[in-house]
C-alpha cells in the first residue's frame, strides 16, 4: 500500500496539472481538485512514517498511527471543499457575465469603457457631482 | 484570557455580528469600535515587545510541540501594530466611500450594494486572518490563517461582480488555489520529516540534525508558497492587474499590508528556521533583486494611478526582501525599517489614488487639479517623495541604509543588485513625476470642484501624517529595527519563550 500511495498521489497531481492548463472553466476547477486530492494524500503518506508507541492519552500497548496528519488532512478538505464552492459560483457568474467559458477569452475581456467626463461650462465648475454636469452617455 | 488570543477574536466575533447589523452607520459603528479595540490590544502587545519580551500563548495550555503556539516577539508586534493601525482607516475609509456616492451611473448603487452584502463584515475577517498568520507559531496554523486571509480577500476581491472583478478575480483564485496546495504538501512533508509542526520546535530539530537534501526540499516549498504570496518576480504576475480592481480602501489594505504577509512569512521561516539554507537565501536574493526592477519599470509603463502604485508596491517588496536575505544583520535591519515604511507610503497613496479617482474618474485625463485641490496635491508630492526614496523623506533613509548595507556586505550579486536599486529609485520618481504632471500640473480651466466627503480626507490625512511621522521619528524607527533584527538573528530569544513549558513540565514530571 505505502508503494502503490506515491504512484496514486503523482497520478492525481499529473492529472490536475493537466486539467488546470486546459482553457474550459469546469475542467480547470475539477483540475484543482485533483490537484488538493493529491496534496492531502501527500499529508497522509508523509506522516505514515511518524508511529508512535502509544496513543497521546491513553495507555496501551503500540504502535499505532499518528493521527494528526489525519487532523490536518480534515482541515484541508473543509477548506478545499469552501473554496471550490466559491470557485464553482465564480465561473458560473463570470459565464453570466461574459457568455463564455473559455480561459483566453475570459481573461482578454477588456475593461467597459468610461465615457469621458464632459462640463457643460467651465467657466461655472459645479460644485457637487449630484447637481453638476453629468457624462455624456454613449 | 491570553492578551495574544484577541488580535484574531476581537475581528472573528466583529465580522460574523456584522453579518446581522442591519443599517450601514450601525455597521460602520461596529466595525471601527472593533478595530479600535485591536488596535488598543497591539499597542499593548507592542509595549511589552518592543520592550524586548517574546509574548507567547499556548492554546488551550496544551504544552508547546503538541499544541498551537501565538508567539509575538518584535516582528511580529511591529507587523501587528501597522496592520491594525491600517485596518482603523480602511474601515473609517471603507464606511465613508462605499455610503457616499462616487459618480454617476452605476457607482452609488454598486458601492451601497457592496456594504449591504458584507463589505465591512468581510474586512474583519481579512484582519482575523491577517493577525493570525501574524502571531502564528505554528506551521500547519499558519497554513489555516493564510487561507482566512485568502478566502476574506477573494470575497472582498469579487464583492460587486463587475467584469474586471470577474477576469482578474480568477486569475487571484487560481494562483492562490495552487499555492494552497503546494502549502499543504509541504506542510505535511514537514511533518513526516522533523516530527513537529511548531516552527521554535522544527528549529531546534534542524539545528541539530545539519544540511539535508530534503530539508532543502521542504525548504524550497516553503520559499515557493511564500514567494507566490508575497509577489515576488516571477511568481508576482497576478498582482498588478487585480490590486486595482476592488473598491479603494480595499485595494489599498491589500497593497498595504497584505502582500506584506507574505514577505513576513518568508522572513520568520527563513530566520527562524532554515537560516543554513545558504542556496535558497541566494536564490531568493536574486529574484528579489529582480523584483525591484520588474516594479521599477512596470510603473513606467502604466498610466492609471492605482496600476502604477500597483508596481511600485511590487517594488517595495522587492527592495525589503533583498534587504532581509543580503545576509548581514546591517541589512537586516534596514529591511525592517523599509517594511514599516513600505507598508504606511503605499496605503497612502492608494488613499490619495481613491480621492483623486473620485474627482477625475478612473481615467485622470483632466490635468490642472492642483490649483482646486492644493492640499490633496502637497499630500500626493510628500508620499509620492516618500515612495522615490528623496532626502529627507523614510523612504530615503531606509533606501540609503539599505544601499549601504548591500554595498558593506560585498560581493559582485549584492553590488549588482544595490545598482538595480538605485535605477528603480529614479523610475520610481520618473513614474511618480508623471502622475503629478498628467493630474496636478497645467491650466485648471476644465477642472470642476467636487465634494470630497470628510471622513474620507480625514483619514488619508492621518495615513500621510503617519507616513511624515516615520519620517520625523526615523532615528528611534531605526534604533528599533535593529534591535529587531538581533532578535530575529539570534533565534534563541523566540525559541527558549515558545518550548520553555515544555522544560517546566518535564521536572514536572
Amino acid at each position: 500500500m505505502e508503494l502503490f500511495l506515491p504512484f496514486l498521489v503523482a497520478l492525481l497531481i499529473a492529472v490536475g496539472v493537466y486539467l488546470v492548463l486546459s482553457r474550459v472553466l469546469i475542467r480547470l476547477i475539477i483540475g484543482l481538485s485533483m490537484i488538493s486530492y493529491g496534496a492531502n494524500l501527500s499529508i497522509l503518506l508523509a506522516g505514515a512514517g511518524v508511529r508512535q508507541e502509544a496513543p497521546p492519552l491513553l495507555d496501551v500497548a503500540g504502535p499505532y498511527n499518528d493521527p494528526l496528519p489525519q487532523a490536518l488532512i480534515l482541515t484541508a478538505i473543509v477548506i478545499g471543499f469552501g473554496t471550490t464552492a466559491l470557485l464553482l459560483v465564480l465561473s458560473v457568474r463570470a459565464y453570466q457575465v461574459t457568455r463564455t467559458d473559455h480561459v483566453q477569452e475570459l481573461a482578454e475581456q477588456p475593461d467597459p469603457v468610461e465615457p469621458p467626463v464632459v462640463y457643460a461650462d467651465p467657466e461655472r465648475p459645479s460644485v457637487s457631482p449630484e447637481v453638476g454636469p453629468g457624462r455624456r452617455r454613449p | 484570557m491570553n492578551l495574544l488570543a484577541w488580535p484574531i477574536l476581537l475581528p472573528l466575533v466583529a465580522g460574523a455580528v456584522l453579518i446581522l447589523v442591519p443599517r450601514p452607520r450601525a455597521r460602520t459603528a461596529v466595525s471601527v469600535s472593533a478595530s479600535l479595540s485591536v488596535l488598543a490590544v497591539s499597542l499593548a502587545i507592542g509595549v511589552r515587545a518592543f520592550g524586548g519580551e517574546v509574548l507567547v500563548a499556548q492554546m488551550a495550555d496544551w504544552p508547546a510541540p503538541f499544541g498551537i503556539s501565538l508567539v509575538a516577539d518584535r516582528l511580529a508586534a511591529m507587523m501587528l501594530v501597522l496592520s491594525s493601525a491600517t485596518g482603523l482607516l480602511t474601515v473609517l475609509f471603507a464606511g465613508s466611500s462605499l455610503q457616499h456616492p462616487p459618480r454617476r451611473g452605476q457607482g452609488p448603487l454598486l458601492n451601497r450594494a457592496r456594504e449591504a452584502f458584507g463589505a465591512q463584515s468581510l474586512l474583519q475577517f481579512l484582519f482575523m486572518g491577517v493577525n493570525m498568520s501574524l502571531l502564528s507559531g505554528d506551521l500547519f496554523n499558519l497554513f489555516v490563517a493564510f487561507e482566512v486571509m485568502l478566502v476574506a480577500s477573494y470575497g472582498l476581491l469579487l464583492l460587486g461582480g463587475e467584469l474586471p472583478q470577474l477576469r482578474e478575480g480568477f486569475k487571484y483564485v487560481v494562483v492562490n488555489l495552487i499555492a494552497s496546495a503546494i502549502f499543504v504538501i509541504a506542510a505535511g512533508l514537514a511533518y513526516g520529516l522533523f516530527g513537529s509542526l511548531n516552527m521554535a520546535d522544527i528549529a531546534v530539530r534542524l539545528a541539530e540534525h545539519g544540511p539535508d537534501q530534503r530539508i532543502t526540499l521542504v525548504a524550497l516549498l516553503l520559499a515557493l508558497v511564500f514567494a507566490i504570496k508575497a509577489a515576488l518576480f516571477p511568481f508576482g504576475f497576478w498582482l498588478p492587474d487585480s490590486y486595482p480592481v476592488p473598491p479603494a480602501a480595499t485595494s489599498a489594505f491589500f497593497a498595504g499590508l497584505l502582500t506584506k504577509v507574505g514577505a513576513y512569512a518568508l522572513i520568520r521561516s527563513f530566520t527562524l528556521m532554515f537560516p543554513q539554507e545558504e542556496l535558497i537565501h541566494t536564490v531568493i536574493l536574486v529574484l528579489a533583486g529582480l523584483t525591484i526592477l520588474l516594479g521599477g519599470f512596470g510603473a513606467i509603463a502604466r498610466r492609471r494611478w492605482r496600476h502604477v502604485l500597483a508596481f511600485a508596491n511590487i517594488a517595495g517588496i522587492g527592495y525589503l526582501t533583498v534587504g532581509a536575505f543580503a545576509g548581514t544583520s546591517a541589512s537586516l535591519s534596514a529591511a525592517l525599517y523599509y517594511l514599516a515604511h513600505s507598508v504606511l507610503v503605499v496605503f497612502a497613496l492608494f488613499l490619495v489614488a481613491a480621492l483623486a479617482e473620485r474627482i477625475a474618474g478612473p481615467d485622470y485625463r483632466i490635468e490642472g487639479h492642483l490649483a482646486r485641490y492644493p492640499w490633496l496635491g502637497v499630500g500626493y508630492f510628500v508620499a509620492a517623495m516618500a515612495l522615490a526614496g528623496v532626502p529627507p523623506t523614510s523612504g530615503f533613509v531606509g533606501k540609503y541604509s539599505l544601499i549601504s548595507a548591500l554595498i558593506g556586505a560585498g560581493g559582485d550579486l549584492r553590488l549588482w543588485i544595490a545598482g538595480g536599486a538605485v535605477v528603480t529609485s529614479f523610475l520610481l520618481l520618473y513614474a511618480g513625476m508623471q502622475i503629478w504632471q498628467r493630474f496636478f500640473w497645467g491650466e485648471s480651466d476644465a477642472v470642476h470642484q467636487v465634494r470630497l466627503p470628510r471622513p474620507m480626507v480625514a483619514v488619508t490625512a492621518t495615513a500621510l501624517v503617519l507616513v511624515i511621522g516615520l519620517a520625523a521619528l526615523s532615528g528611534p524607527a531605526f534604533e528599533f529595527a535593529q534591535k529587531t533584527a538581533a532578535q530575529l538573528s539570534d533565534g534563541r530569544q523566540y525559541i527558549e519563550a515558545v518550548l520553555e513549558p515544555r522544560g517546566r513540565l518535564l521536572e514536572v514530571e
